[in-house]
């Protein structure tokens, strides 16, 4: 509902009625053309975007000797590409090894994270500043720039091709949970947490019993981020984590590229199976993760 | 209330004392205990590294030996004499200058039309358009590597159909940034119409339903009243065009071109990778990883002038 003092002075000072619809050149037909034009540039746009995907998709499924077909549709489609991939290359290892790391990051991250964005909501006043600082900036320093020292202290301490070689340093890019979650607590109403407080409750308990299970979307989403984020990271894995059978997909489709040169059937097939995983988490959840961003207030 | 309970009561005396105000460095130490995890990490894997860079810097030190030796300036100043880091931020610089347009101008457009038309349908072109940043940059830039196949990619295939001029697009020299330049915005498209949603959708409506029934048509608004306001998104998405394009064409060097052909592809942040990690020139790869962050944090400083300045009118 419109409050009185909103309408626009001219309305509200001439005496004729406003009219119903703002007058428009061509009414319905010009309206349908409109709407026609925005649907061809959004699906234009969103088929320029997937490009890759779509093609890598279809020539995944391309018997050897036609991979190279201008036809979308893979016909005849064969499944020989995958089984190729997964007999010639430790694929399915690969992929356990990541998922495994990506949720460890994500595990270690959420539990940090949140710890952190509560002491950032509930202590503001106490000279935080400073420190929040330092959250946002560790979050533009170049993780490239970073890679000599942290690749030699993971050398000296012999965690080279090790799980906790690969997990740990990734908690480096922590700052986009912490900041993240912190937003989400600074929407829980400032009286809930008050009553917590008035009833008695520690700065633990308001955690543990109010300010957990209202965020738990949200955690939902910044673990998925992680997830995703991690399950695509090609750098660190290349330096911590060399060898075919310690690595993650991403270094391993490039060892496998290597292999396979100009063979790109079962080359495909891989890169779909390092692909989809990450696509299928993302369809399921994609609402809220476009969410998290949305109402994360960044402007 | 707690003048009736019992005084020995251990619970009470823990809450007794976690309530007295300045009750000392219990109280003190509370929001430290609660953050430690997160600043042990950034400590440990960001700001210690950075400070343990700046001394690699001054020091001669091949990764292969066990120590280095003190030489000074003498890395900053390798990399100013040889040409290969100049012409590096030189290229870097194309990158981002090339990317700006993907970063803006075109998200924005799109942001906006989706946000004059709110509902299950923008839902899910929003959804569809935020896929490229999810996708696995390896397994996209091989993908590209198969489209753009010298002799039977399907970009040449229909190049060739069409008439028009077939090339070697990652291996010429005049055309092999532009194509990674297009490769990698596609992901920067795709985050910053939900990062422009997100600005938009802080926007209050009403202002826009006032000029539409004072007669304003959907561009003199979208113009003169959306495009306005979206100012300090734009800004902060162009420094993290600065910040980013550097690291996302990375992944797309190493797994395609490796800089060629003859280093028209190589960034900052390729050039450092090779100089640690081919060259095991620790040295020269701190020196690199010094100046690119003194120039960002110079960048940093900027943008955020600009922004504050911008939220004065």
């Amino acid at each position: 509902m419109r409050s009185p003092d909103t309408v626009p002075a001219t309305t509200a000072t001439t005496a004729a009625p406003p009219p119903a619809r703002p007058a428009r050149p061509g009414g319905r037909a010009a309206r349908g053309a409109r709407a026609a034009g925005r649907h061809t540039v959004l699906v234009l746009t969103a088929v320029a975007l997937l490009f890759p995907l779509l093609w890598g998709l279809s020539g995944s499924f391309k018997p050897g000797a036609d991979v190279f077909g201008a036809n979308p549709v893979p016909v005849p489609a064969t499944l020989e590409n995958y089984r190729f991939a997964l007999e010639d290359f430790p694929i399915a290892r690969l992929m356990l090894n990541t998922f495994v790391t990506a949720i460890s990051v994500t595990a270690l991250q959420l539990a940090a994270g949140a710890l952190a964005a509560w002491s950032f909501v509930r202590f503001a006043h106490r000279g935080q500043r400073a420190v929040l600082g330092l959250v946002t900036v560790a979050l533009v320093v170049p993780p490239q720039a970073l890679i000599i020292p942290q690749f030699l202290m993971i050398s000296h301490l012999h965690l080279r091709n090790t799980l906790v070689g690969l997990v740990v340093p990734q908690l480096s890019t922590c700052a986009l949970a912490v900041l993240l979650l912190r937003e989400h607590i600074r929407s829980i109403p400032q009286t809930l947490l008050g009553a917590a407080t008035l009833d008695g409750a520690t700065h633990g308990e308001t955690l543990r019993l109010v300010v957990l299970p209202l965020l738990r979307p949200a955690l939902g989403a910044v673990g998925i981020i992680v997830f995703i984020t991690t399950w695509n990271e090609y750098l660190w894995p290349v330096l911590a984590a060399p060898s075919p059978e310690h690595t993650t997909i991403q270094t391993g489709l490039r060892l496998f590229a290597n292999q396979e040169g100009p063979d790109y059937g079962p080359l495909l097939a891989a890169a779909m199976l390092a692909t989809l995983p990450v696509v299928a988490v993302y369809l399921l959840a994609s609402r809220r993760i476009t969410d998290a961003f949305l109402q994360s207030g960044l402007r | 209330m707690t003048t009736l309970e019992v005084p020995t009561s251990p619970v009470s005396r823990g809450h007794a004392a976690r309530r007295a105000p300045g009750a000392g460095i219990r109280t003190r130490l509370t929001p430290w205990a609660y953050q430690a995890p997160v600043l042990l990490s950034l400590g440990i894997w960001v700001y210690g590294p950075l400070v343990f860079t700046v001394v690699l810097s001054l020091l001669d030190w091949n990764l292969t030996s066990p120590s280095g030796s003190f030489v000074g300036l003498d890395n900053y100043r390798r990399l100013v004499d040889e040409p290969e880091f100049p012409a590096a931020l030189g290229r870097t610089v194309l990158y981002v200058l090339a990317l700006l347009p993907f970063a803006t101008i075109v998200p924005m457009a799109l942001a906006i039309m989706l946000w004059k038309r709110p509902g299950r349908v923008s839902d899910v072109y929003r959804s569809l358009l935020f896929l490229p940043v999810v996708l696995a940059p390896v397994a996209t830039a091989l993908t590209w590597r198969f489209i753009l196949d010298p002799l039977s990619g399907i970009a040449n295939v229909v190049l060739g159909d069409l008439g028009l001029p077939q090339r070697d697009w990652l291996g010429d020299t005049s055309t092999a940034l532009w194509t990674m330049s297009l490769i990698t915005a596609a992901r920067f498209v795709a985050l910053n119409i939900l990062l422009y949603g997100a600005a938009l959708a802080a926007l209050d409506r009403r202002a826009f339903d006032a000029a539409r029934v004072d007669g304003a048509t959907e561009w003199e608004i979208t113009r003169h009243l959306v495009v306005p306001q979206l100012g300090g998104t734009t800004v902060l998405l162009c420094f993290l065009c600065l910040v980013y394009s550097g690291q996302w064409t990375f992944t797309n060097i190493s797994v395609l071109t490796q800089g060629g052909p003859v280093g028209t592809t190589d960034n900052v942040y390729y050039r450092l990778y090779t100089y640690a990690f081919t060259f095991f020139d620790a040295g020269t790869a701190a020196a690199a990883a010094v100046t690119i962050v003194v120039l960002l944090a110079a960048l940093f400083g900027a943008s955020s002038l600009l922004r504050r300045h911008r939220a004065q009118p």
